[in-house]
């Protein structure tokens, strides 16, 4: 059904995919060249800052491979010179099978984060913007989502923080609910003190910074934004302070009980939060021993993060297993519709000859009845095909999702109901009783509406409707 | 008439057990997605509805004022808890404690029917005095049941800080600061109405005929009750005692009215 060619932090180091990565204004321009080829139907593109990925649907005629090869050409030519190994190509249930896990998360490099799937709804909203996608690649997406929510909803692959910063806030969060308007004191410096600082800063604290280098203690407080403070102030800061993270390169302790116990007392009990980023450690760790007061070391806070891994390592299997269950059930969608060109033409025929003569007879000896009547024949005429049809069509749709030893398969059944009703290659062959099909309402070879359409598709991805399904396979211009 | 009475009972049970099972999936879900909506306080809320209609059918039918009988007393104050609990939840993210609130709620409920209507000193003491001591008594316990909800999770939320643990049931928990802060506002709530209780209490006793055994259990138990969480206010006020200890000393007051409580259904002759 599809294709996916690109490359991700599995297959290419940071060098050759910074040099594949392209600028959001330049996506429809390459989807546009893409399905300007002319084994390639549709097309869009997953571009994260750890994969490019090109993911189409041949054209009528066309293999996956040959739709693979051009999109190895056009990504190729992104990045002229880059190894032509880093580039990965897969066709068919192993390219669901992918696009599935990369929708949940179970390709990404800290797995289970939960960004993805939301760059995967972008990515098919910019190729339906720039109308490269058409019934395959919504029906693909639409399941792909929906995977990845099952996946989600069933499992704990998010489970947990997987960053220190993050580990921070959540301990924090934990201990006091909303962080707005609490005080935090940063005491020394570091990246990583700096980066839990900044995030802790982004839910609304405040800041004070003390250091023994007052130059740089101002420096970080504007860089930041927050209030430097002298190193002699320290205990009156402390008092002040609800997070205190510290990172500073002293040989001993910074923070001890007693300076804790006397600001606990100003503080009235109120609970404080001791971060430690320092090696050697700066905050004495019998602090911990008096009520309301937290510390956490940098080996607790990477003990956590390695624990959520683990975690989502392991409910890595399981949603790997749902991703299966998923992707198998689309291959059986995606071999039911390979009957869809033969239902379309054989309903037409059907009805083309019915029609044929209805109209016959409406110019003759049915002449004198009125429009309600002739209405009322059309509706008749096409209950009558759906009813004579309803049957053969459900076998053909067994046969080609299926299979079974003890019935003709489904080529067999094909080019015999080909043969048997003039049929090429699934189109009506040129007939003086065929007949022009009806436009439908609604009906239409590229989907509605975006992400939310998609949402809709995604959570009843079975209400496959036959005379949808035909009008898409009649509509869509040969991307199958 | 009894048999609406009946109905709303029924609908209480059903509603409250709905509740629960309800908190218990939310907080063991496994899932890091938040649920789309928050069912469970919403059948609470309905199963507190038809709380109401089955106190206020049922006493009409019983014709029984619902603060002069133990019986609704304590179906009351399961209410009150339960409204207590709704209230607090506005102004700050403590769904999880319906886990405890809704099963009480629903303990007290289906207990009460085993309790008998009347009351012992209704003959004895004044009438006003009585219902202003009943009174006093099932709104405090409804706010101390929630008090000691908010005591025990506070103390779950602390041990897994302390132990450093991420994830699991804790994550789901209101934070710290959120669970002492209603702790707090609980107790004061409370407190008078527990002192005006105890002091009530008291002035019944003595004009018994015999001012012994589960009588004198039960004051002394209010009286213990009363200096444990006057302890707690005042230290609080005074030494900035908070947290785990104050959250030890609402539970542990909790847990003396309850047996308060408790002495008071079984007494003998008490119950139907």
């Amino acid at each position: 059904v599809i294709s996916v060619v690109g490359l991700s932090h599995k297959s290419a180091p940071i060098e050759v995919r910074e040099r594949f990565a392209l600028p959001a204004e330049r996506v429809p321009e390459l989807l546009r060249s893409v399905v300007a080829h002319p084994a390639v139907g549709e097309a869009l593109l997953v571009s994260t800052c750890n994969r490019v990925e090109l993911v189409v649907a041949p054209r009528a005629g066309a293999s996956l491979e040959a739709a693979a090869a051009a999109c190895r050409e056009a990504l190729a030519a992104l990045a002229p010179g880059a190894p032509a190994s880093a580039l990965y190509a897969l066709t068919g249930g192993a390219a669901v099978r992918h696009l599935f896990g990369v929708a949940a998360s179970l390709d990404s490099l800290v797995l289970g984060e939960p960004q993805i799937l939301g760059q995967v709804k972008e990515a098919y909203e910019v190729a339906q913007r720039t109308g490269t996608v058409g019934s395959v690649l919504h029906r693909t997406l639409a399941r792909a989502i929906r995977a990845a929510k099952h996946v989600r909803s069933g499992t704990a692959i998010g489970a947990g923080q997987v960053s220190v910063p993050s580990v921070a806030v959540d301990f924090a969060r934990r201990i006091f609910g909303d962080l707005r308007g609490r005080t935090l004191l940063l005491v020394g410096s570091g990246e990583m003190a700096e980066t839990v600082a900044r995030s802790l800063l982004s839910s609304g604290a405040r800041l004070l910074v003390i250091g023994r280098t007052p130059e740089k203690v101002r420096a970080l407080a504007e860089s930041f934004g927050g209030e430097p403070c002298a190193w002699n102030d320290l205990a009156l800061a402390l008092e002040r302070a609800d997070v205190v993270i510290t990172s500073t390169s002293a040989p001993g302790f910074v923070v001890d009980p007693a300076h804790v116990a006397s600001a606990r007392k100003k503080r009235r009990g109120r609970s404080q939060f001791f971060i430690d980023l320092a090696v050697p450690r700066d905050v004495n760790p019998e602090i911990e021993s008096l009520d309301g007061i937290f510390l956490y070391n940098v080996d607790d806070l990477s003990r956590v993060v390695a624990e959520s891994l683990l975690t989502r390592g392991r409910e890595a299997v399981q949603a790997q297993s749902i991703i299966d269950e998923e992707a198998k059930s689309f291959d059986r969608w995606a071999d039911a519709e390979q009957a869809t060109p033969l239902v379309v033409a054989l309903r037409e025929r059907i009805r083309g000859a019915l029609r044929f003569e209805l109209e016959r007879s409406l110019r003759g000896r049915l002449r004198h009845l009125g429009a309600a009547e002739r209405e009322a024949l059309d509706t008749m005429l096409d209950a009558a095909v759906n009813r004579v049809l309803h049957e053969p069509t459900t076998r053909l749709r067994q046969a080609a999702s299926v299979g079974d030893l003890d019935t003709p398969s489904f080529p067999e059944l094909n080019s015999a109901i080909e043969h048997v009703f003039s049929l090429e290659g699934g189109r009506v062959s040129s007939d003086p009783l065929r007949s022009e099909r009806p436009e439908r309402e609604g009906a239409s070879s590229v989907p509605r509406s975006g992400a939310a359409e998609l949402e809709a598709a995604s959570s009843d991805p079975l209400a496959v409707d036959l005379d949808a399904a035909a009008d898409l396979s009649a509509g869509v211009s040969g991307s199958r | 008439m009894s048999a609406l009475a009946t109905i709303a009972f029924y609908l209480g049970v059903i509603a409250y057990s709905a509740a629960s099972t309800l908190f218990f999936l939310e907080l063991a879900r496994q899932s890091v997605q938040a649920s789309r909506s928050a069912w469970g306080p919403r059948v609470l809320a309905a199963g507190a509805v038809v709380h109401s209609v089955h106190i206020v059918v049922a006493s009409l039918v019983l014709k029984r004022c619902p603060v002069e009988s133990l019986h609704f007393g304590l179906s009351f104050s399961a209410l009150v808890a339960v409204a207590a609990f709704l209230l607090l939840r506005r102004h700050a993210n403590l769904d999880p404690m319906g886990v405890i609130v809704a099963p009480i709620a629903l303990t007290f409920l289906v207990g009460a029917q085993f309790v008998g209507v009347d009351l012992e000193p209704e003959q004895l003491v004044s009438r006003p005095l009585l219902v202003s001591h009943v009174t006093a008594n099932v709104l405090g316990l409804g706010l101390f049941v929630v008090a000691g909800a908010s005591g025990l999770l506070y103390l779950l939320q602390e041990r897994r800080l302390r132990d450093k643990r991420a994830g699991g049931v804790a994550s789901r928990l209101p934070s710290l600061d959120a669970l002492d802060r209603t702790t707090h506002r609980l107790l004061l709530g409370g407190f008078p109405l527990l002192t005006f209780g105890v002091v009530t209490g008291a002035i019944f006793s003595r004009q018994f005929d015999s001012f012994a055994g589960a009588a004198l259990a039960r004051t002394l138990f209010g009286f213990a009750t009363w200096f444990l969480l006057a302890g707690v206010l005042v230290l609080r006020r005074l030494a900035g005692v908070r947290g785990r200890r104050a959250a030890y000393g609402t539970v542990a007051g909790v847990l003396c009215v309850l047996l308060v409580v408790l002495i008071y259904v079984v007494r003998p002759g008490g119950h139907s």
